[in-house]
């Protein structure tokens, strides 16, 4: 079991160090980062996930894609802590000389995939999954999908696939923040009961608190652990922009810049950390 | 005379499964499209055979994690599903990725006569030669299907094979590897006017030069294999003796066959006057199979006679 205060702490670092990106270069899209980002610090650092840093391509690693591509840069902090690749590439994010992009693609080190037009990661990682299956190998495929990424009819191709094919190396944590780009996903096109949708298709799923590490590890213990030959879904209930007051649950900010002051604002907001557990 | 034997498909995938011993790591996923040949496979290859569904968009993403994987991947479907309903997965996914996959579309053109627009693949070619990276083959018989499927694995890359869902007759002789080596092959010599084709429609070019050499008219033909890319040099060798040129597709004119040869000309700094000839910008729905949808077109041997009587 991971130690829950070490991630706890890691959520104010990314958080922070994200923040830092946008400032520098005005791009990024810290909402749709912020709402997924305890399940990747938990993925990444809490030993769910199997990778070598110095040999990103080797063959047992475990595969993760961020399907939710304009969240891409959610992992580059961490994959930069982790060693993937210099540190001062964080400050190059988005420059030209910069190997960091606003979407992400598998020539930046411990990425595993394009990624940006949404309805793509699922299947890419189901490739995956397939793959290990037939080579007898033990590697799982992790995807990240947003919440309005269920509204593309490749996903649940990919799900009734997957199902079929009993790949219960293949596990996707819907992103549920509950918007998309221009108003809540329930005012678009509703898309809950969306557990019942994935257990439908042949799914094991659980709905959780996306930013309780608490609840996270256990779904990713249950996700690991999981031998039913079912593909597993974890819904991960989450708010969009959480830790920035004036950010969270608000569908304006996906790809807004904030103004200076504004940077201020959400950098005094996260001082207090946000996640408690 | 049709002196073909076997379905393309069926030439293609017994190709590929003579490949398999000397290459496990070869999948072959279809979405839901059958063939003689693929019956054996499923047999013989159960594990390296994958049946899709029909789902082509799941089939394209699927087979890039299987690429990225370090495997060789086949997908296969009628032509308009595996280009047009996956167009956005085959850009993504395995064009900007640039995996080694190959694409086989059966059923250009107006292969799937009866079946309607919906079956007709007659806006493939500007599709897919808008993707960046891509090479395009069509293949126009028995002979140039095998050694297409032989490319695939002697040389992997991402390829769009555009194969006709009927039996071919022969084009090319034992051992002619011209098509491959040149990507353009004359293959009837000709003077005044030179037909520029490709796939199904080699024949019908055949039979319109037989047609005009009744008035006196020495039409040459050229076989177009490799649509994309044109090999420019190559490309001058096989057309530079002619002043005029027809192009001959089963294709809407815009960004088709036809407009290939346009770009090539300029690109090569060739100057000839070059007559388009393909189908009509509509779509039709009529019974009366391949032959009657040619008439229509005005792409019926007696129609392209005589438009390029007037064109000289």
């Amino acid at each position: 079991m991971a130690n829950i205060q070490a991630l706890i702490d890691k959520s104010q670092w990314l958080r922070l160090e994200l923040l830092n990106m946008l400032a520098r270069k005005k791009k990024g899209h810290i909402p749709s980062s912020y709402s997924c980002a305890e399940v990747v610090i938990a993925l990444l650092y809490g030993q769910y996930l199997r990778f070598d840093p110095r040999n990103p391509k080797a063959r047992d690693r475990d595969r993760l894609i961020i399907s939710k591509g304009h969240a891409a840069m959610v992992l580059y902090p961490i994959l930069a802590d982790l060693g993937f690749f210099q540190k001062e590439e964080l400050e190059k994010f988005t420059a030209p000389d910069g190997i960091l992009r606003l979407y992400a693609d598998n020539s930046i080190p411990g990425i595993e995939s394009i990624t940006g037009s949404l309805g793509h990661g699922l299947g890419i990682g189901c490739g995956y999954a397939y793959g290990a299956k037939q080579d007898g190998a033990r590697n799982r495929s992790f995807v990240i999908v947003s919440d309005g990424e269920c509204y593309e009819g490749s996903v649940w191709e990919t799900a009734m696939f997957a199902a079929h094919h009993e790949l219960d190396n293949l596990i996707v944590i819907v992103d549920r923040n509950g918007l998309c780009i221009m108003e809540r996903t329930e005012k678009c096109m509703r898309l809950d009961p969306l557990e019942d949708k994935w257990r439908a298709f042949g799914w094991k799923a659980v709905t959780i608190d996306g930013h309780s590490y608490a609840e996270i590890l256990q779904a990713l213990d249950l996700a690991k652990e999981n031998r039913t030959k079912k593909p597993f879904a974890i819904i991960s209930r989450s708010v969009k922009g959480k830790g920035i007051s004036f950010m969270e649950n608000q569908a304006q900010w996906h790809n807004k810049i904030p103004s200076d002051d504004q940077i201020a604002q959400a950098r005094k907001d996260l001082m207090i950390n946000c996640i408690v557990g | 005379m049709n002196n073909a034997k076997e379905l393309p498909r069926d030439v293609f995938i017994d190709v590929v499964l003579e490949e398999l011993p000397r290459n496990p790591n070869l999948y072959f996923i279809s979405a839901d499209l059958g063939a003689k040949a693929l019956d054996r496979f499923r047999v013989e290859a159960k594990k390296q055979f994958i049946h899709a569904g029909i789902s082509e968009q799941n089939m394209i993403d699927v087979a890039a994690g299987l690429a990225l994987e370090g495997k060789l991947v086949y997908v296969y479907a009628m032509a308009p599903f595996v280009t047009l309903r996956c167009y956005e997965q085959i850009k993504v996914a395995l064009a900007s990725m640039r995996l080694p996959v190959t694409i086989i579309g059966v059923g250009v053109g107006y292969s799937y006569d009866d079946a309607g627009p919906t079956h007709y693949a007659t806006e493939d070619i500007s599709c897919m030669r808008a993707l960046g990276g891509i090479e395009i083959l069509t293949p126009s018989d028995t002979r140039s299907v095998a050694e297409t499927a032989r490319l695939t694995f002697s040389r992997p890359g991402l390829r769009y094979i555009r194969l006709d869902r009927t039996f071919l007759p022969d084009v090319y002789g034992e051992g002619d590897r011209r098509f491959l080596d040149e990507g353009i092959v004359e293959i009837e010599k000709g003077k005044e006017v030179c037909i520029v084709t490709s796939g199904f429609m080699v024949q019908k070019a055949r039979a319109v030069r037989d047609r005009l050499l009744e008035t006196g008219i020495a039409a040459g033909v050229v076989d177009l294999f490799c649509l994309k890319p044109i090999r420019l040099d190559a490309f001058r060798a096989a057309l530079e003796s002619y002043d005029r040129l027809v192009t001959v597709e089963e294709h809407f004119l815009s960004g088709g066959m036809g407009s290939a040869v346009l770009e090539a000309l300029a690109d090569a700094g060739m100057q000839k006057k070059v007559l388009r000839l393909g189908v009509q910008d509509q779509y039709y729905f009529e019974n009366g199979g391949r032959q009657h949808l040619h008439k229509l077109a005005d792409l019926d041997v007696e129609s392209i006679a005589n438009r390029i009587r007037k064109f000289l």
